[in-house]
Parts: structure tokens; C-alpha cells; sequence
């Protein structure tokens, strides 16, 4: 927690305290020095007037006393001597001061003055007149020369005080310049000490700030920010790294899912395609069956037989028929095994024998041993003779044939239904062969060759030569049915 | 007492504690001498751990006459004027026990009485060396005393002596002025004496200034070379004359010489109780062969 806010705040604030403290105690330092000043220079001051109040006060008395031999007066020149003898220092060091030495010299002064003082009392006592006037006369001297000593003193110590305590004021002036100084250089120094603890926030507050903005714009491939600031910005930092760290995690999941979300919507879209090809498909089977003209046709044929021939060939075709009609309505798989189609296609065969027995003729060739080894779409070939029987021979006369042909050249099952007709025109081999787009409309006109070839398509949409048609006019139509057996049908 | 740092410097509470107070009586009048003898005192008195003080024995004669009771441990004197009074305030002093030492002149002898400074008459045969270079067959001198020098004249007429000893008979007059406090009574004086008696051929001073004014006079005259100048003192002027051969020579005391041995002789009273009794602190001669 040392590099905390609240550390560095409270240790920024002991260092401006230190500092004030410093500053304020100088001042006080140096106030202490200018009172001390003052008041040396008013003690020694007030002792030299002490001194010289004495050397005054013993003036009367001592006049007093040698007028009129008073008592009082002696008394009083006693005391004041005595209080002189107290005062006065009996220590007095030499300095090399001018001013103690001055002071030293008026000690021995007074010494030599109370002295002859004495000696003057004793001599008036001793009623020694000349004596003790000319002693007066001395003392007076020795008094003027101690007071203008004392003024000496005064003065000297005066002027020693003045130009000390003008030193002291050039001192003082630096003092203040240094103290001036000393809070430039605190208010400095505090001001930088803000200035870094600011930038030290702020900056990395701006930083953030701008990287919030860019994530706000989906921006998540900002680098990781770190600071060397403050722990509580430092952490800030941190959580914002995290925080940015889980939206693109969180953002990122909410792609994938919207990805699987898309994905899913397209696989409905491609299944509801296949449902509707596959509904399509169903309906091409179910217009691949038999029309009900067709139907219609056979069964007054039979009828027509049953009536003029015995029951047996009317029982053949009806048997067939009835073979035909359950492989038509049995089988509504989409892939049947080719035994099965051409079990159907066999019916079909024989009922077209007994309808057309002079004008169709019906060949089949087919390799036994490939029968049940492949499959094939159900209901392709039977509407492709079907569409030959239709339309193949319509401006024909005699007799027409149709031939059914399924061979297996590895890896191909090829079928083939040929006939020997009136052929295609060539653009409409070409509309047929054109494979329909899934809005492709169907209608009830929809022609069973149309529906196999469609449907082949479908069943095998990888494999674009999986039918073709070659056709001739006055040669006929050859109808091609390629199934590589290796590559899987829808 | 809390003293703040940029306050720790000289301070009159600071004072060192000494052992000893030498006074020095010395004349008012502030000439180079007594500085010089000043400054050696001082420096003295800082080498040798004393206290030193400076009264004027003119201007202040109470302080020379307080000077036995104001505690002194000893006193420098330059009594160069004796009167009685002074004679009298100094056998007081000396009755009082404090050691003197009187510079330049002794005036009164006792056990406690010392002497230092230059001898006289050494100078005086200075004087006469300096001007028999001028090779006289019959020289007539002035030699001018100064007040502003007094040390030099004395009752013993020393220096008269020390010059009459190295020129004999080639001396035919010798004469004696004296200058006052004024520094300019010396071209006064050199204006009457070239004029009323125009056949000096030597004028010897005794003080620094005079010397100076009195080449000055000279040189105005248009006496350079006839009338002789021996000087004193060691002022670049007077130096820069010499080389020129206005002056023919200069003769130079040793004032902070004086001043230091004073203060070293009263510490060897206060200590031994004794010490020498002459000091010579010598005389040097600056001539134009010595510059």
C-alpha cells in the first residue's frame, strides 16, 4: 500500500509540514537572535546605568559629609558603597573584546574610587583637612573620568550592538531572501509533487477514457494498458483490462452463436428446399403414373378382348395389367432395384404387345447377371417407352420399334430406350435437356419424358451426362441413361 | 542561546578570554608610524593571546593619568614630551608595579621600565654615512626635528652626535629645525631656510610628509642637485626620488617591529618578571644603490 493514494498524500503532506516547520523555525531562530540582541544590549545598558546611578548617588552624601560630618550621609555612602562593592564583579576575565576590556578598566576604576572614597571618609574622620580635600579633589577626578569611562562603554557597546545588530539585519535580509527562496522552492517543489500526482491520475484516467471510447465503437483488439501510477489506479486499470478482456470474450461467444444461429437457419432453409424438391419429386413420381386415358384405354381393351376372345388372353392382359398397376402403386420409393423397374417395364411390354401386336414391335436386352446388382430411380425407363409409344410413331406407318437396352461398362449402368420414330426437333431436345431451377413451375402438362430427365437431374446432380438424347428426324430417337454406380445419388 | 546557523559568525559575545591587557599611550597624531606600531601591537597581541588597547596620551592625558588604576597589566608608552605632570604620572604608574615599556624614548628609568625602539644615534651615523657620499669638503646641514616625529629628538642630541661622529670637520654647520603637527610647516620651513640661507648644501628630515613637501619646495625652486635632501621613510614617492637622485637617501624605522616586540616584551614581564632591558629594533637606509 505504499504506492497508494492515500500513502503518497499523507507522506506528500509530512514533507510540506517538514518544510513549514523548517521555514517557521527559522524565523523563530532568528527572532530568538534579535531578542537576545536587545536584550544584552539592555542588561549591559541597564548595569552601566546601575553603576553610574551609584557613582551619582554617593555625590550628596559624600558632599554632605564632608560639610556637615553627617551620620546619615556616611550611613547612606556606606551602603552605597557596600551595594557598589556587591555589583561591581570581582571576575574579570581579560577578552580580546574592546567592550569587556572598557568594562574591566571602569571595574578597577570604581575599585581605586571606592578606595580613595574610603580614605577620604577616614581622613575626615581623622579631621586631616588638606588631606582630604585634595583627596576630594582626586576622587572628583577619578568620578568624571569613571562616568565619561561608563559612556565610553555605553557607546562602544552601543555601536558594537548597532553594527551587530545591523549584521544581524543584513543576515535577517538574507534570511527573508532565503526564506522567499525556501517557499519558492516549497510551493515549487509542491506544486511539482501536485502536478505529478495529477498527471499521475490523470493520464492514466485519459488513457481509459480513451480506450473506453474505442470500445464503446466495438473496438476489442486494443492492447492491454498498464500504468505506474497510484495502487487504486493501477487497479482500476487492471479491472478495465478485464473487463475489456470478458466483453470480447462475451462478444465473441455472441458471434459464434449468432454464426450457429445462421448456420442452423440455412440448414432449415436447405431442408425446407429439400422438402419442397423432394414434395416435387414426389409429385413428378405421381404424374409419372399411369394417366387415367391410359387406364381408361387398357381396361376397355380387356373388356373389348374378354368379350370377343376366350378368357385366357383376357386373363393374360389383365394379369399384366394388374402387374403394372401394383408396381405403379406399390413402389413409391425413389430407387428400386433394377430387377424390380424392369419387372415393371415387362408388363408394361406385354400389354403393349397385345395393344399394338402389328404395329409395335418391343425388344429388351438386358444383362442378366447386373439385375440385382444395381439400383435405379423408380419409374424411368417405363415412361420413356411410354413417350416413344406416344409420339414417336405418330406420322409412321407400319410397323415401329422400340428397344430397351441396359448394360453395365464399369463403372457405368447404362439404359437405353430407343426407337426408330419420327425423332425430336432439336431445340426441343434441348428445352428437355435443360435442368429445371427449383422455382421452376410445374403443370399438368408436364410430359413423362420431362419428369425423367428432371428427376435424374435430382438424383444426381454431380453428374451432368447422366441422360442424354440423341435424335435423327426420319431415324428415331435414342434415349441415354448414364449411372456411375461410384458416385452416390442424392 | 539558539543561534541559527547563518549567525555563527563574529559575534562580541565570542570574544576569546585572554590573559593579559597591555595599554599603549601613544600621541593623537595618526601617522603611519603609529599606525605601523599599531598594527604590530595588534598582530602581537592576537600571536600572543593578549588583550590590546590604544589611548591617545595626547588628546586623553586623564586616561594616562587613570592608567594605574584601571587594572592594566602593562604599558606601551611613546613619551615624547615630557613635562613634569607626565614624569610624575608615570613614576605612579611604576610605583604602582606595572611594567612600561617606553618606545623610542626612555624618560624615566626604573626596575619595571623598559626600553625599545631605535637608537638614535645609530641613526644620526646613518645620516652622515648617507651624506659623506656627496664627497663635502665643508658641508653646511639642517636637520629638521618634526612633532609628528618626536621620537627622535631627545634631550642626548643623539642623531647630532651620530652624524658629527662620521663627518668630522668636513661639517662645518649643523643646524636644527623643528616642524609642527601641520603637514605643511615642513615647505614653509624649506621655503624660509632656502631663502635665507641659501648656502645649504644638506637638509636632513625626520618624517615622511616633510620630506615629501620639502622636495616639492625644492623642486619648485630649481634647486634640484644643489641642495641635498636625505629623507625619511619608505613612501613610494620618496623611493621613486631616490632613483631619480632628487633624495639622496632615506632612513626607515621599523615602527611594526616596535609595536610586535613591545607587546612581546610586556608578555615576558608578566610571565618572567623580566626581560631585556634595550631593545634596538634597527634602522634600514634606502640609497639609490638599494632601491
Amino acid at each position: 500500500m505504499k504506492n497508494s493514494l492515500r500513502s503518497r498524500l499523507f507522506v506528500y503532506f509530512l514533507i510540506s509540514m517538514v518544510i513549514i516547520i523548517f521555514s517557521m523555525g527559522f524565523a523563530f531562530i532568528n527572532s530568538l537572535n534579535l531578542q537576545h540582541i536587545a536584550d544584552r544590549r539592555f542588561k549591559d545598558e541597564q548595569f552601566l546605568q546601575e553603576l553610574q546611578f551609584n557613582l551619582d548617588d554617593i555625590q550628596e552624601p559624600l558632599n554632605t559629609y564632608l560639610t556637615s560630618y553627617s551620620s546619615s550621609s556616611l550611613a547612606t555612602l556606606l551602603f552605597i558603597i557596600e551595594t557598589l562593592n556587591e555589583v561591581v564583579p570581582n571576575q574579570r576575565p581579560v577578552t580580546s573584546s574592546n567592550s569587556d576590556l572598557i568594562k574591566r578598566e571602569i571595574y578597577f576604576l570604581i575599585d581605586s574610587y571606592l578606595i580613595k572614597l574610603n580614605e577620604v571618609i577616614e581622613q575626615k574622620r581623622g579631621r586631616k583637612v588638606q588631606q582630604y580635600i585634595n583627596s576630594y579633589s582626586d576622587l572628583n577626578v577619578l568620578y568624571n573620568y569613571i562616568s565619561s569611562k561608563i559612556n565610553d562603554a555605553s557607546l562602544l557597546g552601543f555601536r558594537i550592538q548597532l553594527a551587530e545588530y545591523r549584521r544581524f539585519l543584513e543576515l535577517f535580509r538574507k534570511m527573508q531572501l532565503y526564506g522567499i527562496l525556501q517557499i519558492l522552492l516549497a510551493t515549487a517543489f509542491a506544486f511539482s509533487i501536485l502536478m505529478r500526482t495529477l498527471n499521475n491520475i490523470a493520464n492514466p484516467m485519459y488513457q481509459l477514457s480513451l480506450m473506453a471510447a474505442k470500445l464503446s465503437k466495438g473496438n476489442f483488439d486494443i492492447p492491454d494498458i498498464h500504468f505506474n501510477s497510484v495502487t487504486e489506479v493501477n487497479q482500476v486499470a487492471e479491472a478495465f483490462n478485464d473487463m475489456k478482456l470478458n466483453i470480447r470474450h462475451y462478444v465473441d461467444e455472441l458471434h459464434k452463436q449468432k454464426e450457429i444461429e445462421q448456420q442452423v437457419l440455412t440448414e432449415k432453409y436447405r431442408n425446407l428446399e429439400m422438402e419442397q424438391l423432394l414434395k416435387r419429386m414426389e409429385l413428378y413420381t405421381m404424374q409419372a403414373q399411369m394417366n387415367p386415358h391410359f387406364l381408361f384405354n387398357t381396361i376397355n381393351t380387356g373388356v373389348q378382348l374378354a368379350i370377343m376372345e376366350d378368357a385366357d388372353r383376357t386373363a393374360e392382359y389383365m394379369e399384366n395389367l394388374a402387374a403394372l398397376f401394383r408396381y405403379n402403386i406399390r413402389e413409391k420409393q425413389f430407387f428400386v432395384s433394377l430387377r424390380h423397374e424392369l419387372e415393371g417395364l415387362k408388363s408394361y411390354y406385354n400389354i403393349l404387345k397385345i395393344r399394338f401386336p402389328k404395329t409395335l414391335k418391343l425388344i429388351l436386352n438386358v444383362q442378366d447377371d447386373i439385375v440385382d446388382n444395381f439400383t435405379c430411380p423408380s419409374m424411368i425407363i417405363q415412361p420413356l417407352v411410354e413417350n416413344s409409344v406416344l409420339h414417336a410413331f405418330k406420322k409412321k406407318e407400319g410397323l415401329g420399334t422400340i428397344t430397351v437396352s441396359v448394360s453395365y461398362i464399369d463403372p457405368v449402368l447404362l439404359i437405353s430406350v430407343r426407337d426408330d420414330g419420327s425423332g425430336i426437333a432439336k431445340d426441343t431436345v434441348r428445352e428437355l435437356l435443360t435442368p429445371h431451377t427449383h422455382d421452376y413451375k410445374l403443370n399438368s402438362r408436364m410430359m413423362g419424358l420431362e419428369n425423367v430427365i428432371q428427376r435424374c437431374y435430382f438424383f444426381y446432380p454431380d453428374q451432368k451426362d447422366v441422360i442424354d438424347i440423341k435424335s435423327s428426324q426420319a431415324i428415331g430417337t435414342e434415349i441415354q441413361i448414364r449411372i456411375h454406380t461410384e458416385v452416390k445419388h442424392v | 542561546m539558539i543561534q541559527a546557523p547563518f549567525l555563527s559568525g563574529k559575534a562580541d559575545d565570542t570574544a576569546k578570554e585572554v590573559k593579559y591587557h597591555y595599554a599603549f599611550f601613544l600621541p593623537a597624531a595618526d601617522h603611519s608610524f603609529f599606525s605601523k606600531v599599531k598594527e604590530g601591537a595588534i598582530d602581537a597581541g592576537k600571536s600572543l593571546d593578549c588583550a590590546i588597547t590604544f589611548h591617545s596620551i595626547d588628546s586623553d592625558p586623564v586616561s594616562f593619568e587613570m592608567a594605574h588604576l584601571s587594572g592594566f597589566d602593562g604599558l606601551g608608552l611613546y613619551l615624547y614630551d615630557k613635562d613634569d605632570k607626565k614624569l610624575k604620572i608615570l613614576g605612579d604608574i611604576l610605583n604602582e608595579g606595572i611594567p612600561v615599556v617606553q618606545i623610542e624614548n626612555e624618560v624615566l628609568q626604573g626596575s619595571n621600565s623598559f626600553f625599545i625602539g631605535t637608537n638614535n644615534f645609530n641613526v644620526g651615523k646613518a645620516i652622515g654615512q648617507i651624506a659623506k657620499t656627496t664627497d663635502p669638503e665643508s658641508m653646511k646641514m639642517v636637520l629638521v626635528y618634526s612633532k609628528k616625529n618626536p621620537g627622535l629628538k631627545s634631550d642626548d642630541n643623539l642623531i647630532e652626535m651620530g652624524i658629527k661622529t662620521v663627518l668630522g670637520g668636513s661639517l662645518v654647520e649643523l643646524r636644527t629645525e623643528e616642524t609642527s603637527l601641520n603637514p605643511l610647516d615642513a615647505e614653509m620651513l624649506a621655503y624660509k631656510l632656502l631663502k635665507t640661507s641659501p648656502s645649504i648644501d644638506i637638509i636632513v628630515l625626520t618624517d615622511p610628509n616633510d620630506t615629501l613637501v620639502t622636495v616639492q619646495a625644492i623642486i619648485d625652486m630649481n634647486l634640484v642637485g644643489m641642495v641635498k635632501i636625505i629623507g625619511f621613510g619608505e613612501h613610494e614617492t620618496i623611493k621613486a626620488y631616490i632613483d631619480k637622485g632628487v633624495i639622496l637617501g632615506s632612513i626607515v624605522r621599523n615602527p611594526y617591529r616596535i609595536g610586535y616586540s613591545t607587546v612581546l616584551a610586556l608578555k615576558e614581564i608578566s610571565i618572567n618578571g623580566y626581560t631585556s632591558a634595550y631593545v634596538d629594533t634597527g634602522i634600514t637606509v634606502i640609497t639609490g644603490r638599494n632601491p
